[in-house]
């Protein structure tokens, strides 16, 4: 790439499961406010945003930026609203990151949010499907990832006892994080036994519903230090995506996200990654998809991700922690989730993680995804 | 502009109709995708990424890219939605290859109105407190820029029909757009009152249609393009959602999309060959050409006479035809063409700069400009 780009200054909201006092508006505004403060930054000091939220059904405003524009304080700067279902944030992060490196702007603040308080979620996610032949089974998001779930059971061993897992290690991790709103331990037996929603998904398989957002300041190279003498430098992002109906759509390992992983590798110069990150961030809208992004990002090899998370070794302690920040199980708002699992990756190689820090993270990996599991992506952040 | 050099390789339109009945969205799409590439030696596989507009509303479905992205050729690909003009998603393509990251895009828009309800789909972008409880929408609020322009510059609706009328007559002349009968100016004057003093036709008319535009780096474009036109400038800019507190008679946000786009090809002054940029009215018409420098405030109408020094909206523009979110990529891919292939325009040969414009949102919130040349 012919420009350097870093992260200068990240915020997010105290995500909640209902924010009455705020609009849409006021909550993308204490974001901006928080990523503005943390890059000791003004919105004048910004050339262009980029707003990213999800699916406009989700909360019923259509092209939300042309509302929240006078929030942000952007009024005749240039805005643009990038989605991509769940993953939406990420995306919205690899735009600003373009313009920075194509010479378009030299600042760019990425916001992203959801205010799912607002809206019918399922049933927003259901007109996703095909009308005339999708949407009579594949109801919601939850029916279509069970299925693919248990096929994955049956052939890369993923069981219920290890998502179980992920739940209670992202659980625990959330405690420590100032902005979940989930905050409670639970055990491997009580998630066993909580109620199946669609069977192997259970209750405490799934992460909360949230209102909250999220905001990055990038910066090209020159003007970096001006915020911060520890950014976190973006050595590689992308995002990849499965076209709906591909025959040879296998879903047991995530293609796109494999696809992505080794494009970003290549650019980051990562061979190794379970040695080579510090610090791992996952979206998980539920836990069975933790582990298939375990073996998808290359961290174990397909078959083997049941048996890393019960080593221990994704836990903050082990050698590659995942979801040190409780992940989506602490705080869930879609839209803003993937750039939340940026700022969490960024926040570890800045040294600005506080009570959730992985002690002396250097490398980090982000991920993120939405759609029906086909559009994925991934970010690589350096100290 | 910093970066490397990128360049519109060729572009793909289906024809503009106001209701593409026979042809669901992965049709008009997967025309314009097979469509593309002739000419250009490339295939699906040079694509490095694509970037699409669309608006979930219109569609009627949440995520439509996911729906879609085999129609767009995206299987395994970099994809990325912008959900604003095509014009946003261009801009944005050209970012991307500029920096180095690809090569080779694609950039693909498409709109289908006529399935859906476009009163609605504005009306959903107002302030869901204080402005949706008045019914304030698209269209009143370009009765109320249309009001403001007329009073200012001492216009009358009569002075608007003709260029209305000539607009329909060039979209009818090129053949990209389903024009029954080309209304005259007294026919436009005679349709319905739309938002006073606005008639129907004075508003641009929603259409279904695609359009995809083959983006490309110098490398690339040294092989694959017979005539690269050279995307030298790009700006955009948004401006406050409130309309009653936008500055009345202008349209700043235009004004600062201009600015940006100009200062970067490096232009000293406003004078390209060819222009072609999006309204939603005959009024805002005249308004963007104005905001991009085109003319002085009141002066656009010369600008639309036969002898104007510049060339405006030889393909017809957006009256005839607003394939919502697609409009300013038509525009792109018009103005492309209208360089590369002067002749077809009936304009001569020396055309060597254009400059390209999109918008979105209620009363035109959000503007997109370009600067080509060849």
């Amino acid at each position: 790439m012919s420009r350097h780009v870093a992260i200068v200054g990240v915020g997010q909201t105290h995500h909640a499961r209902r924010r009455t006092d705020v609009s849409q508006a006021g909550l993308v505004r204490e974001a901006v406010d928080r990523a503005l403060a943390d890059a000791a930054l003004s919105i004048d000091e910004i050339d262009s945003i980029v707003v990213a939220s999800g699916p406009v059904l989700f909360a019923a405003v259509n092209q939300p930026e042309k509302w929240v524009v006078d929030a942000v304080g952007a009024r005749c700067k240039p805005v643009v609203r990038v989605t991509s279902g769940g993953g939406t944030g990420l995306a919205g992060a690899l735009a600003g990151y373009y313009q920075i490196a194509g010479g378009q702007a030299e600042r760019v603040l990425v916001v992203a949010y959801d205010k799912l308080s607002e809206g019918a979620l399922q049933y927003s996610i259901s007109t996703l499907y095909d009308p005339f032949w999708g949407r009579e089974f594949a109801v919601g998001i939850m029916g279509f990832s069970a299925a693919y779930w248990r096929a994955r059971m049956d052939v890369l061993g993923h069981t219920e006892e290890a998502a179980a897992m992920v739940a209670v290690k992202n659980r625990r991790n959330a405690i420590s994080n100032p902005y979940a709103h989930v905050k409670q331990e639970v055990t491997v037996e009580q998630v066993m036994q909580s109620k199946p929603l669609a069977w192997p998904i259970k209750l405490l398989d799934v992460p909360p519903i949230s209102d909250g957002a999220a905001a990055v300041v990038l910066s090209c190279e020159k003007l970096a230090a001006r915020s911060t003498s520890r950014p976190a430098w973006i050595r590689g992002m992308g995002y990849f995506c499965e076209a709906d109906n591909a025959a040879s759509r296998s879903m047991l390992v995530s293609e796109p996200l494999a696809i992505a992983a080794r494009r970003v590798y290549r650019s980051a110069g990562i061979t190794n990654p379970r040695r080579q990150f510090d610090v791992v961030e996952v979206q998980e809208p539920y836990t069975c998809f933790e582990l298939s992004y375990y073996e998808s990002l290359g961290l174990c090899a397909p078959g083997e991700a049941a048996a890393l998370i019960k080593s221990g070794a994704t836990l903050p302690d082990g050698d590659i922690p995942v979801n040190p920040s409780g992940g989506c199980a602490g705080a869930n708002p879609i839209g803003a989730a993937g750039l939340i699992r940026l700022i969490e990756a960024a926040a570890q190689v800045m040294g600005k993680a506080a009570g959730i820090q992985i002690p002396n993270a250097r490398l980090a990996l982000a991920q993120s995804g939405g759609g029906w599991a086909n559009l994925r992506g991934v970010a690589v952040v350096s100290a | 502009m910093t970066g490397g050099r990128v360049a519109v390789l060729s572009s793909a339109q289906t024809e503009l109709r106001p209701a593409w009945s026979g042809a669901q969205h992965i049709d008009l799409i997967s025309a314009v995708v097979g469509a593309v590439f002739k000419g250009t030696g490339l295939t699906l596989d040079d694509v490095d990424f694509i970037i699409d507009s669309g608006s979930d509303v219109l569609d009627g479905r949440s995520i439509s890219n996911c729906g879609f992205l085999g129609a767009m050729g995206a299987h395994h690909k970099e994809e990325s939605r912008v959900e604003e003009d095509g014009l946003w998603a261009a801009t944005y393509g050209t970012a991307k290859i500029a920096a180095g990251g690809a090569s080779v895009g694609l950039i693909i828009a498409y709109s289908k109105p006529s399935e859906s309800d476009v009163g609605a789909f504005y009306r959903s972008q107002c302030e869901p407190f204080y402005q949706r409880p008045v019914g304030f929408d698209h269209d009143a609020a370009s009765g109320l820029q249309a009001q403001r322009y007329l009073a200012q510059h001492r216009l009358r609706p009569d002075d608007l029909a003709q260029l209305v009328a000539a607009r329909w007559s060039d979209a009818a002349a090129r053949g990209r757009v389903s024009v029954a009968a080309a209304p005259t100016a007294a026919q436009v004057l005679a349709s319905p009152n739309a938002a006073a003093p606005l008639t129907r036709l004075m508003l641009a008319r929603p259409v279904d249609g695609a359009v995809a535009v083959l983006l490309g780096d110098a490398e690339v474009a040294r092989r694959a393009a017979r005539t690269p036109v050279w995307i030298t400038g790009t700006g955009h800019a948004m401006d406050t959602h409130a309309f009653a507190a936008r500055q009345a008679g202008t349209l700043q946000a235009c004004e600062a999309a201009a600015r940006a786009a100009i200062a970067r090809a490096g232009w000293r002054s406003v004078r390209p060959s060819l222009v072609e940029v999006s309204a939603s009215s005959a009024v805002t018409e005249l308004m963007v050409l104005e905001a991009a420098g085109l003319a002085a405030p009141g002066n656009a109408l010369r600008l639309c006479d036969r002898d104007s020094p510049v060339a405006v909206n030889r393909s017809g523009g957006a009256l005839p035809a607003d394939p919502i979110m697609a409009t300013g990529l038509v525009r792109l891919a018009e103005a492309a063409r209208q360089l590369s292939h002067p002749g077809d325009y009936g304009l001569p040969a020396s055309q060597a700069t254009a400059l390209a414009h999109g918008a979105g949102g209620v009363g035109m919130q959000s503007h997109c400009v370009m600067t080509l040349e060849v």
